[in-house]
């Protein structure tokens, strides 16, 4: 409490006659709060518990109650009214939803769901040359599917998207005309939604668990909750861009409140609207897959098992699947978004399309019925999993280490995890807490604001608190040394991006792939390469950050003035001088933008590593999700939820907020 | 009063009939009822804003306001009358609060106070209802930024205001196009605002005004974001269906040589006040102080001021020779014909001779010389 105190004292506004000086700069005040927040701090901290590990007088132990409610939970299922009358009612029609679709799909047959899934994407395309382009990625997509012997888990995870999906849109489109519609709801609904942003999609599930026990009602819930946002955020967005000249006309006509809602604000947002349903739809998927953990059927449980036997052939082949999967309905909503860009409504009446997606569908079925083949045919499968287990094994035996002057994969990772990592780790777990926690709040008040600063303190106490101090510094080391990488990295390409043209052409379409896959898929390549240790789950993380990182760093840098550019290469400066000089300073926003967004996604990542030997908080997950050791595992996905916060606020800079808030 | 007989004169510019009347409002005489009736308006925008009109602050300027108050008044203390088929236009720098003025006679802005009536009806007090029936029936407006909805085509853009006031589909259809064709539209109904050049767009906008019929058409800035050929071309097209149609319009521009082509009266206005009211010659003839008098400067006087202001008392027998020209003439016609017949032109009306105008008298207007020193 003494350092929330202090805090306030010293947020006081400074006298307005202050001398100047140090203290007259925003910056000097800062400094000077921090020094006087350190002299009241340190003692007191170190009289309360000395220096090293947060003091185990300080951690309150959460296991137990945890573990208790969830044994309450588990004992109450069937008995307590909320369950029998309420959530069992939820799990149950949501449970019958999935089947339903699963068994519509089954009966459709493989041919007819071919055929449902490629008109769909041919007529959500509205052109035919587009429309063919996407129905044929469709075709391909399932084709694929089936012959590698994985149509059943595909169809599972269809069914599982479409439930999930259609929840998620519903719930984001009703919070979005909510907060877009409202002011009170956009001050409730703001804050929820800008930290769901930041919590990695792996803490979502062990609540939804509690309440639903493993199975697919806990992962559609946990998609939802996960999902729906960025529908909801957008839809808000749209409806509050709205060009104002138009609703003023729209006023000016004397329509109602309703006709300018119908007639003007919704299809003025339709746009971002659509950009919503995309990256619902890709995060649920993303969730979905990750649902596998606690026990989603589908192609993530395939990949969780192949992963669960460091067996990368047989994760391999899942993942090709849900990677194409994954392209299909980025494709085919990106299509669907741009055709609202297009300026000719399309030919033919509206009733069309349904029609003849109807119509190909049942042709499709009805072949199927008199083939009496609705399975996909035994014959028809291609095996993978064997060649591709040897390309690993060629790989790790060949390239793993001794490749002269580059070493090999697994050479890099044994350099990164004794040079970077342990250094860090070890750093950072023989630090005093207090130093830490200091340090939080002091990054917290340099990047952004007195509120930012106490956030990272109390998120940073909080893990100490809960008794995961050493855990956490950990997990944190990988995410450091990750977002190091990341940055170096994504800062170089994103520079050699923004100045050369041919650079992006190449880049780009390896961007927009990367950014369409779930984070699980991630995991398995980086498996492959290096194994089950800590850095394969680090540089998983690093593939995963690396696209938004480049292309928030090349916009940042393509977005500077041109005319300051122009006037710094008049002056005769060199190519690196107006880089320096120029185009770097003035893209700071945006580089310090690339530097949060990095961080959440590497935290992400990270911590789902823990499937794959990474360790720390996310094995802990895994582990209470595994052995229903509840207890361990919420305790260990709420640290990771308040490191999340710690990292976010840390580095999310003043600017941002206020970008955000205007 | 015959301001809708503009068409009697032709090239180059629009002949206008000079008023009588001055520039008070509460002069306009009995046969031609106000269409709007604005009296004392005042917009004020910020904290405790009703306090300040008739408030012990009402007086101050802008800057003192905001500083003492934090208090911007838009529009302050505005009376003015808009005669039924007139071109009224309102016009002054950015901020001088006429945008804020137009749309407090709709309420799409609520005025903090004075009145707003229009044919004799209180506008303040309507309801809701009695408001929305005002803006789809007699109000249309037309946007600087057209405000049209880009899903649309062009056909369902001009029939935007029917459907709102729930017209059937086929029988908006037929009004969308006969609006389209009025407009010189034809052809590109189908297609989206997206596809039309700016002045296209703003077409639509202002077919889409026109699609209702509306009493009293609101120009705001309507051709400010078009280039200077199109707004040109955009302002001949106000002035061609003013001259069909005779309606009203209140038409609101930042630019000087627009509101004198197309304005009947021009209310000049700053920080939300009217500085000078009257016929585009009275602004131009005699600014009613510098800021007017600099605002007007450049104008091309002799396209702007007729021979009923420049022409003096008939000396001996002039009143025999000359040409004859009737007192609606621009100086720059007069002019051309005194240059012709090397000899002073008679300014008659229906047979009278009022005066005359010579060499001298027509040079001093394009000099800029005062009326009085001319004649002296």
């Amino acid at each position: 409490m003494s350092a929330v105190t202090s805090l306030r004292k010293a947020a006081a506004p400074p006298e307005p006659d202050a001398k100047p000086g140090l203290l007259s700069t925003r910056r000097g005040r800062k400094g000077l709060a921090i020094v006087v927040l350190a002299a009241v701090f340190i003692p007191l901290a170190i009289a309360l518990g000395g220096s090293g590990s947060w003091p185990n007088d300080l951690t309150v132990d959460v296991r137990t109650p945890l573990d208790d409610s969830y044994q309450w939970v588990a004992d109450n299922r069937d008995s307590n009214p909320v369950f029998t009358y309420f959530l069992l009612h939820l799990a149950n029609n949501s449970t019958s939803a999935v089947d339903g679709v699963l068994s519509f799909l089954e009966l459709l047959g493989w041919p007819g769901s071919i055929a449902l899934f490629t008109a769909i994407a041919y007529f959500a395309a509205g052109s035919a040359r587009k429309g063919a382009k996407v129905a044929g990625i469709a075709l391909f997509a399932f084709g694929v599917c089936g012959l590698l012997d994985m149509w059943e888990p595909a169809m599972e995870t269809m069914a599982l998207m479409t439930v999930a999906v259609a929840v998620s849109a519903v719930v984001g489109l009703l919070l979005g005309l909510a907060s877009g519609l409202s002011d009170r709801w956009e001050t409730i609904l703001r804050p929820v939604f800008d930290t769901m942003q930041i919590m990695p999609a792996y803490a979502y599930l062990l609540p939804c668990v509690l309440i639903f026990d493993i199975g697919s009602p806990a992962v559609l819930l946990a998609t939802v909750i996960y999902a729906a946002p960025p529908m909801a955020r957008l839809t808000a967005l749209g409806l509050r861009a709205a060009d104002p000249a138009a609703m003023e006309a729209s006023a000016s006509l004397g329509a109602s409140r309703m006709q300018r809602l119908r007639t003007a604000r919704l299809p003025l947002a339709r746009k971002e609207m659509m950009l919503g349903l995309n990256q619902t739809i890709m995060m649920a998927l993303s969730m979905v897959v990750i649902g596998s953990v606690v026990g989603a059927a589908g192609l993530g449980d395939e990949v969780f098992k192949g992963l669960a036997r460091v067996d990368v052939g047989q994760a391999a082949v899942p993942g090709i699947c849900i990677v194409l999967i994954a392209i299909w309905l980025d494709r085919t909503t990106a299509a669907a978004g741009e055709r609202l860009d297009e300026a000719t409504g399309g030919g033919g009446p509206s009733w069309l399309p349904p029609a003849v997606i109807a119509a190909v569908t049942v042709a499709g079925a009805v072949l199927a019925g008199a083939l009496g083949k609705k399975e996909w045919p035994e014959g028809w499968t291609v095996d993978l999993t064997g060649p591709i287990r040897d390309a690993v094994e060629w790989f790790t035996d060949n390239l793993g280490a001794g490749v002269p002057v580059l070493g090999g994969t697994q050479t890099w990772s044994e350099g990164f995890t004794d040079w970077v990592l342990n250094p860090l780790r070890d750093g950072l777990q023989s630090s005093p807490w207090w130093l830490l926690v200091l340090l939080a709040a002091a990054l917290g008040l340099l990047v952004g604001t007195w509120h930012s600063a106490l956030v990272a303190a109390l998120a940073m106490s909080g893990i100490g608190v809960l008794g995961l101090w050493s855990k956490t510094l950990d997990t944190l080391s990988q995410v450091l040394g990750g977002i190091a990488l990341t940055l170096v990295l994504g800062f170089a390409i994103g520079i050699l991006v923004a100045r050369s043209e041919r650079v992006e052409r190449l880049v780009r379409p390896v961007l927009d792939a990367l950014q369409t896959l779930p984070q699980f898929i991630y995991l398995i390549p980086v498996a492959a390469l290096f194994g089950a240790v800590r850095t394969a789950a680090i540089f998983a993380a690093v593939a995963y950050a690396l696209p938004a990182v480049i292309r928030i760093t090349a916009q940042g840098i393509k977005q500077v003035d041109p005319a300051a550019v122009e006037a710094s290469r008049s002056l005769g400066a060199s190519t690196f001088q107006q880089l320096r000089q120029v185009q770097l300073p003035l893209a700071r926003p945006a580089l310090l933008l690339a530097v949060n967004q990095g961080i959440v996604l590497v935290l992400a990542v990270v911590v789902i590593g823990g499937l794959i030997g990474g360790g720390a908080l996310g094995y802990d997950v895994v582990y209470g999700l595994q052995k229903s050791e509840f207890g361990i595992g919420l305790g260990a996905g709420v640290a990771i939820v308040l490191l999340g916060l710690v990292l976010d606020r840390v580095t999310q800079p003043t600017v941002l907020k206020q970008r955000k808030n205007s | 009063m015959t301001t809708t007989g503009s068409a009697e004169h032709t090239p180059p510019a629009r002949g206008r009939s000079p008023q009588s009347d001055t520039s008070e409002a509460e002069a306009a005489p009995a046969d031609a009822a106000p269409v709007f009736s604005v009296r004392n308006l005042w917009k004020v925008f910020g904290p405790k804003a009703d306090k300040i009109p008739g408030g012990p602050h009402a007086g101050l300027p802008p800057a003192e306001l905001r500083k003492t108050t934090g208090c911007t008044a838009a529009v302050r203390d505005v009376s003015f009358d808009v005669k039924k088929g007139e071109v009224f236009v309102v016009m002054g720098l950015s901020g001088s609060g006429k945008s804020t003025l137009v749309r407090c006679l709709t309420r799409l802005i609520e005025p903090t106070s004075g009145s707003v009536h229009i044919d004799g009806e209180d506008v303040i007090a309507m309801d809701k209802n009695r408001l929305r029936e005002l803006r789809r029936h007699r109000t249309a407006m037309v946007f600087q930024n057209f405000g049209l909805l880009p899903h649309r085509t062009v056909f369902d853009n001009i029939a935007y205001g029917l459907e709102i006031q729930g017209m059937g589909k086929a029988e908006r259809r037929a009004k969308a196009q006969e609006m389209a064709a009025k407009v010189g539209l034809e052809g590109l109904g189908e297609r989206r605002p997206r596809q039309l050049s700016g002045g296209q767009q703003q077409r639509v906008g202002l077919a889409r005004a026109l699609a209702v019929d509306p009493e009293v058409l609101l120009f705001d800035e309507p051709f400010s974001a078009l280039d200077p050929l199109i707004r040109r071309d955009m302002q001949e097209e106000v002035i061609r269906l003013h001259s069909e149609e005779g309606r009203t319009m209140i038409f609101i521009t930042h630019d000087l040589s627009e509101a004198l082509r197309v304005g009947d009266r021009i209310m000049l206005m700053r920080d939300g006040g009217i500085v000078q009211m009257g016929t585009p010659e009275e602004i131009v003839g005699s600014p009613a102080d510098d800021y007017v008098r600099d605002f007007v400067r450049d104008v091309p006087r002799e396209q702007v001021m007729t021979v009923r202001s420049a022409m003096r008392p008939a000396d001996g027998d002039e009143a025999g020779t000359g040409v004859a020209l009737p007192p609606e003439t621009l100086v720059s016609e007069a002019i051309e014909a005194v240059a012709r017949s090397g000899e002073h032109a008679r300014v008659m009306d229906e047979g009278k001779v009022l005066g005359v105008v010579d060499h001298e008298r027509l040079l001093g207007v394009v000099a800029g010389l005062p009326a009085e020193a001319a004649a002296a």
